[in-house]
């Protein structure tokens, strides 16, 4: 029963004509980032965040527009997946498997838009999802201390290196990287500096935007520069049938449920997001069909069961952000650190201490989707013009915006060439295989894990003890392990089931 | 190879920040956990993970062309002379020279990349600075747009 009051008062919030028109300018944008391939989710929130602070948007607003970008990403990736075979994103990989071959049947119309629907079902799902389960979450996070906070930070940790490809030590040593240049500034607790080399514009801390910005703008410049050589040559007109009908829609409703749902849990957990869960539904549906299905030569499930999952793990990755202020994806890293500029720190009492905020941005993220619905369908034809912008306007713009955003937080060329350094860094590291949302991660977690840690130890007088007394960490200790096992032993399986076969 | 020059790179780097964390005292202690010890976790986390890396490579190559590798330095170090020129000339005098050498690396011609450079410098310092109240430098042109 609360939770209707509150998710009126949200609506409240979110139905104001500045955050409405945030909502469907964030849509908007996120649709175009979310097409051009390359640029991703992270990318899109990253550059728009300082834009959003520069901006004096209050923070309710600025999220909503940051949440609207994220979810617009989402819906847009499938646009060039379908009519380019070139991903938008990486949540949108397995949409241009059944895509491409539908559009070069003639087809692209239609799917166009049944993933469009079944984008809209999907976050409309796991939204539901986010008002069911995020309060309860929230009221029992409620009960964590300092030690079941570190535990949790740890989780994560275990999680997003754990589920980071085949190169798991390069996860953890992106994280320990994150974390170390959170250390750098004033300590606030003793009064020591730490890291700074005695430069003041380094006393109060790296600055957030000036790391992300570096690290998801001008490293992905670089290497959009060295990897897409991206033409419009083989974008497919779209000709015929634009609608999808009431039978498709029939035909494709359970694979969408399904995919809804199982792209809500997979985003919840840390770490996992719309790239495993499109992955993983792709594979179900293709099993549940069986032979009669057409899977890889344009069967239409194909298409709408990974979009359904890639949007409803966008909107599931809000739950953890939200509940326990411990973000599982760098996209919602992003969006803490975002938070953090208004000296907001989520977190289970967010809920009850700012539920304006947390409320508003739920009813946003109908909000926001329903309007995604409305521009991806019937706009669909501007936004592939759009596709043919050539790089050599577009990477310059995007360059120069990056600027403005870093730019405007502190006003200083100290931070342009931090944010060019760590961009040139940031692109070698990348290079070499290391991922960046850890990195990101441990920046933004960085402090708050310290926090904890001293703060527990403190109560115990430096006994390590008390980080694995409550049931609630041990549970989470013993989840961080199997985080980091688990996948290693399945590996290890898949390999000796592989390797008579070679044999 | 360059995964043992990455591990090597960083297990020096977490020697340094040992080094340069471990005189961090509080004047006045009131915790059992001071301002030194998450450094030096982290320093020690960083050497392991490095070494691992030294010691066991992962076997993939990525190997930069030299075209490649000119490129790449050349729009690197546009970057850099963008954040450097960026309060001295003005956002937009910057924008339109930094547009050249990146335009022309995404294949755009010299006569687009200009035209695209001054396009963007104009119009985003527009709609920056004018319209959204986001101060930018005006820097050389300031006697024609105002400001500082």
């Amino acid at each position: 029963m609360d939770t209707l009051q509150y998710l009126a008062t949200g609506f409240g919030v979110a139905l104001t004509p500045t955050n409405l028109a945030m909502a469907a300018l964030g849509g908007l944008i996120g649709t175009i980032v979310g097409m051009l391939p390359g640029l991703g989710p992270i990318n899109g929130v990253a550059i728009l965040m300082p834009l959003a602070f520069a901006l004096k948007l209050p923070p309710e607003t600025a999220l909503i527009l940051l949440a609207a970008v994220y979810m617009g990403c989402e819906f847009g990736g499938r646009i060039s997946s379908i009519l380019l075979n070139v991903p938008g994103d990486a949540g949108a990989i397995m949409t241009a498997m059944d895509g491409y071959p539908m559009a070069r049947k003639g087809l692209a119309g239609v799917a166009l838009s049944i993933s469009a629907w079944s984008s809209f079902v999907g976050s409309l799902v796991a939204t539901i999802g986010i008002v069911l389960f995020a309060p309860l979450l929230a009221k029992w996070a409620l009960a964590f201390g300092p030690a079941e906070y570190f535990a949790l930070m740890c989780f994560a940790f275990a999680c997003i290196t754990g589920l980071m490809g085949d190169a798991p030590m390069k996860a953890v040593l992106a994280a320990v990287l994150g974390l170390s240049l959170s250390t750098v500034g004033l300590d606030s607790n003793s009064g020591v500096y730490r890291f700074t080399g005695g430069d003041v514009h380094l006393s109060d801390g790296i600055q957030f935007i000036v790391v992300v910005i570096g690290v998801f703008s001008v490293s992905e410049i670089l290497l959009m520069l060295e990897q897409h050589h991206h033409s419009s040559a083989g974008l497919i007109r779209v000709t015929g049938r634009s609608m999808f009908t009431l039978r498709e829609v029939a035909h494709t409703w359970w694979s969408t449920l399904r995919s809804s749902v199982v792209g809500f849990v997979v985003g919840v957990l840390p770490g996992a997001g719309a790239t495993i869960a499109s992955a993983m539904t792709y594979s179900m549906e293709k099993r549940i069909a069986g032979p009669g299905g057409t899977f890889g030569e344009g069967d239409i499930r194909g298409v709408a069961a990974p979009e359904a999952a890639n949007n409803a793990s966008a909107a599931g990755s809000f739950v953890p952000m939200l509940t326990l202020g411990v973000p599982g994806s760098g996209t919602t890293a992003v969006m803490v650190g975002a938070l953090a500029l208004y000296n907001i720190t989520p977190g289970p009492a967010l809920f009850t201490q700012n539920p304006t905020l947390v409320w508003g941005l739920i009813a946003s993220l109908f909000v926001a989707n329903a309007i995604l619905l409305v521009i991806n369908i019937p706009m669909v034809g501007v936004f592939t013009r759009m596709l043919a912008l050539p790089n050599w306007i577009l990477v310059p713009g995007i360059l120069a915006i990056s600027a403005v955003g870093v730019y405007s937080v502190h006003a200083t060329t100290f931070d342009l060439l931090l944010m060019a350094g760590f961009g040139v860094v940031a692109f070698l590291l990348r290079k070499q295989g290391v991922p960046m949302a850890p990195l990101i991660l441990g920046f933004v977690l960085g402090d708050m894990m310290e926090q904890n840690l001293r703060r527990a130890l403190s109560i115990t007088n430096g006994e390590l003890g008390i980080l694995f007394e409550s049931p609630i960490s041990v549970g989470l200790w013993v989840g961080a392990a199997a985080m980091v096992v688990v996948p290693q032993l399945l590996r290890l399986r898949r390999r000796r089931a592989q390797q008579p076969a070679l044999a | 190879m360059s995964d043992r020059i990455l591990g090597g790179v960083c297990v020096v780097l977490a020697a340094g920040m040992a080094w340069a964390a471990h005189d961090y005292a509080a004047p006045i202690s009131y915790e059992p956990v001071g301002p030194r010890a998450f450094p030096l976790l982290l320093a020690g986390l960083l050497a392991l993970s490095g070494a691992w890396l030294v010691v066991r490579p992962s076997a993939h190559a990525n190997g930069l062309g030299l075209a490649q590798l000119k490129t790449l330095g050349l729009a690197a170090i546009a970057v850099f002379a963008y954040a450097l020129l960026f309060e001295t000339l003005g956002f937009t005098l910057a924008t339109a020279l930094m547009a050249v050498p990146v335009g022309m690396a995404f294949g755009g011609s010299l006569k687009h990349s200009l035209a695209a450079g001054a396009g963007l410098g104009l119009v985003l310092f527009l709609m920056f600075d004018k319209l959204l109240d986001v101060v930018l430098p005006t820097g050389l042109l300031a006697f024609v747009l105002g400001g500082r």
